[in-house]
């Protein structure tokens, strides 16, 4: 089987065209085609990227990497995670925001040397300048470490993420792919987060909306306003100064100061909306098509929250109910799951391995294996020296991935994750390589857990806002 | 015979059985409890030992009136006996110090040559001359007997400082820990029950059968206990840390261990910690004179950063550079980066080698650093030989607290004066170049938090007769009783008082 430059073009690209918007298609593609394709659109991604991303280059230029004769040739070029937030603290705390465009060029083919952010005075105002005046919509982490990623994604990129992404979630419940491509269907999206955001879970609602939802009506959110990215990055900080015992020393943003009334209504809404919004959704979606994606615990609580109120099986049973990230260290409740179906009524929850540096989400199959789209490229690395381990058998290691369908930023990266891939045909049918569900970081193995996880960030969100609202006063 | 995995390659050394040894008594086994399996840290190599909650109820000296036979020793004999210690403690010649090297290798974060020099340091550490001046601290009339002081009320007082029961909490970075630990015991005169570091547990237990193989019965040989037990086993540890059992718990190392400790703590039991530190450096404008000047700093600097893999707290980590931060100042705070580079390649092995292990996690930032370049120039770090990270800006990286393996962060400054406020109550050695420059800031750095301000070059090689994190051990290890006499006809009765 041969494939044309155009195939690789349209599968790297545009996956659910390639693929003819079929999940089934996606993931049963024999592993030796699969293993062709990704291979092609690996170099092709290198040939374009390599003189068009200077970080790319300069390393490139060290490692003298060439061809590549297979895949794990590419894994000298895959960035640290930590690439993305490689920058200095300092330039975010003291608002050198043109700097900070300056490094965030280095890592994207998008030029944004015309791009006046002088005027910036906090990371909010940054990316709404970046969202304006150019075809980026940057994306960060939850800041859990007290820096923040910033991640170059272009429109055109998430477009065909939640492309490819809409045929994996209508189609979670088609086990032979015979059931169509759905079209015309769309999920209300139950939300229980802010309506807009630029962290990467904060951009989905946004993003996602033509492909999923395909109306402002179908997604209902918790809070009507934007989540700071500013206090995101505060609530990260405080947590990592709490940990050292210099919270005192910790530098706020004066432009902070002028908006502190709307910091101080946040905090009122936190603590005031989930008992209305439960209210909200049940008299408005009962018996109708959802999709709730949010980790376990908000999960848990909004079921808990329902069924005291005597509401069980309340939606359409070809709903969907998503959820990411693991327990990371707490202690979750035997019957989570369980209360989550009674009051949904889904007969499963949808487990995925997300990153947000990747355009995938990457779901957990019948027999419990995290299965990578095709478009994703997984390596496990020696944690000791970096070096991939065969690609074969299980292996247990540091993740990497890399990402063929952005076109404007490197793909390749290195996680923290420690996983136990497969590389064999998993029982459930699927040929892509799958992932066992037990996924730890390295950082929390050697120093203990320091970090918020994504479960915690809304409790530290809420300190944060109590913290800025308190310095403010 | 089982095998042991060391740092993933199988070893050809057995499993260790490793005793404990209780007042001179070598313990192998509880006849009741038996011996359980301890695993080491990070998944080095295991040992086996007698089961702790065996050895509980042996451990403690119960009769604190038992101390009374080391108080009649003069200190000329104690130091005589200090004396003949070292002269055993001669590694060529000394079969347990011979065993914990060869161990080691699969337990401590150091490499064997560094083990292997800490331990030839030995003899000197125990010899007359290092013992007084480890005496002066209290002084030795004051070891010795009571010391009368007149004073202006009237009152003769005597005083005397007296031997604790202490238990050693003691760190597993270098094995002159265990031996330091022990020649203050022997001086205070006190009994010591050390609870040894899982990634040390023979360098304290050499040094005590060595004693208890010199002088089986010496009242020093038989005030000296060496067991290990997990960290916070709580069972264990509520036993032991009482009052009734033990006076002082002096805990070393690691923020774990000193917490584990705190709980113990209460009337009647002290805790003299020894804990966690972190360490800077500043060097002044002077360095960039001239050449030489450059290559001098470089050399102390890289002796700093280097010496003994950067595993103690003393070492240099984060380093302000008064370079100035221009384009000059930068291209010199560079260059200053490539020659400690260089220099730090070059240290000797008995004082440096390249780390046992490259922190993954640290790797990857540095790694991260390199997308970087108009911030960060990096020196090394592809391989575990160390790195220099140069900064661009006045602030250093964000993983500061976590370089290690001989990997250091220059940060460039305008004036000298604006490092002192990095500093806090965390900060333990300040290695400064020039003298002037430690002089002019040594107060403002004291005042910061700052405990030990010392020569550029100089940080790795403290004095133990000195004081150490703000406190004087010695002194904080013994115990200042008084005797005060009271003539009516000089000191005035209170029944008199008006």
């Amino acid at each position: 089987m041969t494939f044309s430059d155009t195939d690789v073009q349209t599968f790297a690209a545009t996956p659910s065209k390639f693929f003819g918007h079929s999940w089934y298609a996606m993931q049963h593609l024999p592993a030796k085609e699969l293993g062709m394709l990704q291979l092609a659109a690996l170099r092709m991604r290198l040939a374009e990227l390599r003189d068009a991303i200077p970080v790319l280059t300069t390393m490139a230029d060290e490692t003298g990497i060439g061809a590549l004769t297979s895949v794990d040739d590419v894994v000298p070029l895959l960035f640290q995670h930590s690439v993305y937030k490689s920058y200095p603290l300092a330039l975010l705390v003291k608002n050198r925001f043109t700097e900070l465009t300056r490094w965030l060029d280095r890592l994207t083919t998008h030029d944004l040397s015309g791009v006046d952010v002088s005027a910036c005075d906090s990371i909010d105002s940054w990316l709404d300048v970046l969202d304006d005046q150019t075809d980026l919509r940057v994306a960060h982490t939850s800041g859990t470490s007290g820096m923040m990623s910033f991640l170059p994604r272009a429109k055109d990129e998430w477009d065909q993420m939640f492309s490819a992404i809409r045929c994996g979630l209508f189609q979670y419940s088609d086990p032979t792919g015979t059931g169509g491509r759905h079209d015309g269907e769309y999920f209300n999206l139950i939300w229980p987060l802010y309506r807009y955001g630029r962290s990467a879970i904060m951009r989905v609602p946004q993003m996602g909306l033509p492909h999923l939802l395909g109306s402002e009506d179908h997604l209902h959110t918790l809070r009507p306003g934007r989540m700071s990215s500013d206090s995101m990055f505060l609530a990260g900080r405080l947590r990592a100064a709490a940990a050292r015992g210099e919270v005192d020393q910790l530098e706020i943003n004066p432009a902070l100061r002028a908006r502190k009334d709307q910091f101080e209504r946040e905090q009122r809404e936190m603590a005031e909306t989930m008992p209305v919004f439960i209210d909200e959704i049940v008299d408005k979606l009962r018996g109708q098509r959802i999709w709730v994606l949010a980790t376990w615990n908000i999960l848990y609580a909004i079921a808990q929250a329902g069924l005291s109120k005597g509401l069980s099986r309340l939606f359409a049973p070809d709903s969907l109910v998503s959820t990411g990230g693991g327990a990371k260290g707490a202690v979750v409740p035997d019957d989570w799951e369980h209360l989550v179906r009674e009051f949904t009524g889904v007969d499963h929850i949808q487990h995925m391995y997300v990153m947000s540096e990747i355009t995938a989400l990457n779901k957990m199959c019948e027999y419990g294996r995290y299965h990578f789209e095709p478009w994703i490229i997984p390596f496990v690395l020696d944690p000791a020296d970096g070096r991939p381990l065969p690609r074969e058998g299980e292996q247990i290691g540091r993740a990497a991935v890399f990402d063929l369908l952005p076109s404007s930023y490197w793909g390749g990266f290195i996680s923290g994750d420690e996983v136990a891939a497969s590389f064999e045909q998993c029982a459930c049918g699927r040929t892509t390589a799958h992932l066992d569900r037990r996924i730890q970081r390295y950082s929390e193995k050697q120093n203990g857990d320091d970090k918020i996880t994504c479960l915690a960030s809304e409790e530290a969100h809420r300190a944060a806002l109590e913290f800025l609202t308190a310095r403010l006063a | 015979m089982t095998t042991a995995t060391i740092g993933g390659a199988q070893s050809a050394l057995p499993e260790l059985l490793i005793p404990a040894l209780i007042r001179g008594k070598t313990v192998y086994e509880d006849s009741e409890k038996g011996l359980v399996s301890f695993g080491g840290r990070g998944g080095a190599a295991s040992f086996r030992g007698p089961n702790p909650s065996g050895i509980v109820q042996a451990l403690p000296l119960r009769d604190p009136g038992e101390l009374a036979d080391v108080h009649r020793l003069r200190f000329d004999e104690i130091v005589d006996y200090l004396d003949e210690l070292g002269r055993h403690l001669v590694l060529d010649h000394n079969e347990h110090l011979q065993q914990a090297l060869e161990y080691s290798a699969g337990w401590s974060d150091m490499t064997t040559p560094l083990v292997r020099s800490s331990f030839l340091q030995l003899p000197a550490l125990f010899a007359p001359d290092s013992v007084r001046q480890l005496a002066d601290a209290i002084g030795a009339p004051y070891l010795d007997g009571w010391v009368e002081r007149r004073m202006d009320d009237g009152r003769v007082a005597s005083i005397r400082a007296m031997g604790a029961r202490t238990v050693h909490v003691i760190a597993g970075n270098s094995p002159v820990i265990a031996a330091l630990s022990i020649l203050r015991n022997a001086v205070a005169r006190s009994d010591a029950i050390i609870k040894t570091p899982s990634n040390d547990p023979l360098s304290a237990l050499a040094v005590a059968r060595t004693m208890a193989d010199m002088a089986p019965d010496h009242p020093i040989t038989r005030h000296v206990s060496v067991a290990y037990w997990k960290g916070g086993d709580a069972e264990f540890e509520s036993t032991l840390y009482q009052p009734r059992n033990v006076e002082k718990i002096i805990a070393w190392g690691g923020f774990a261990s000193v917490t584990h400790v705190l709980r113990y703590v209460q009337p009647g039991l002290e805790l003299i910690s020894l804990d966690p530190k972190r360490s800077a450096t500043i060097i002044g404008p002077e360095a960039f004179e001239s050449e030489d000047t450059v290559r001098d700093v470089a050399l102390r600097l890289a002796t700093d950063i280097g010496a003994l893999n950067q595993l103690g707290c003393v070492n240099a980590r984060v380093v302000y550079v008064a370079s100035g931060l221009d384009t000059n100042g930068l291209g010199r705070l560079n260059a200053l980066g490539e020659a400690v580079y260089q220099q730090l390649q070059g240290l000797p092995e008995s004082l440096s080698t390249p780390a046992k292990t490259f922190d993954p996690e640290l790797r990857a930032h540095i790694e991260a650093l390199r997308a970087s370049p108009d911030w960060y120039r990096i020196y090394g770090g592809s391989d575990g030989r160390g790195a220099i990270i140069c900064s661009q800006l006045d602030e250093p990286v964000e993983f500061h607290r976590s370089l290690s393996g001989r990997v250091a962060n220059l940060v460039p400054i305008d004036d000298p004066a604006t490092a002192v406020t990095a500093v806090n109550a965390y900060t333990q050695t300040i290695g400064i170049y020039p003298e002037q420059l430690k002089t002019r800031l040594r107060d403002a750095l004291a005042l910061h938090g700052a405990q030990r301000l010392v020569s550029l070059g100089y940080a790795a090689d403290p004095n133990v007769a000195l004081p150490q994190d703000a406190i004087e051990p010695m002194r904080r290890m013994v115990k200042w009783i008084v005797d005060e006499q009271c003539d009516p006809n000089r000191v005035t009765p209170l029944w008199d008082s008006q």
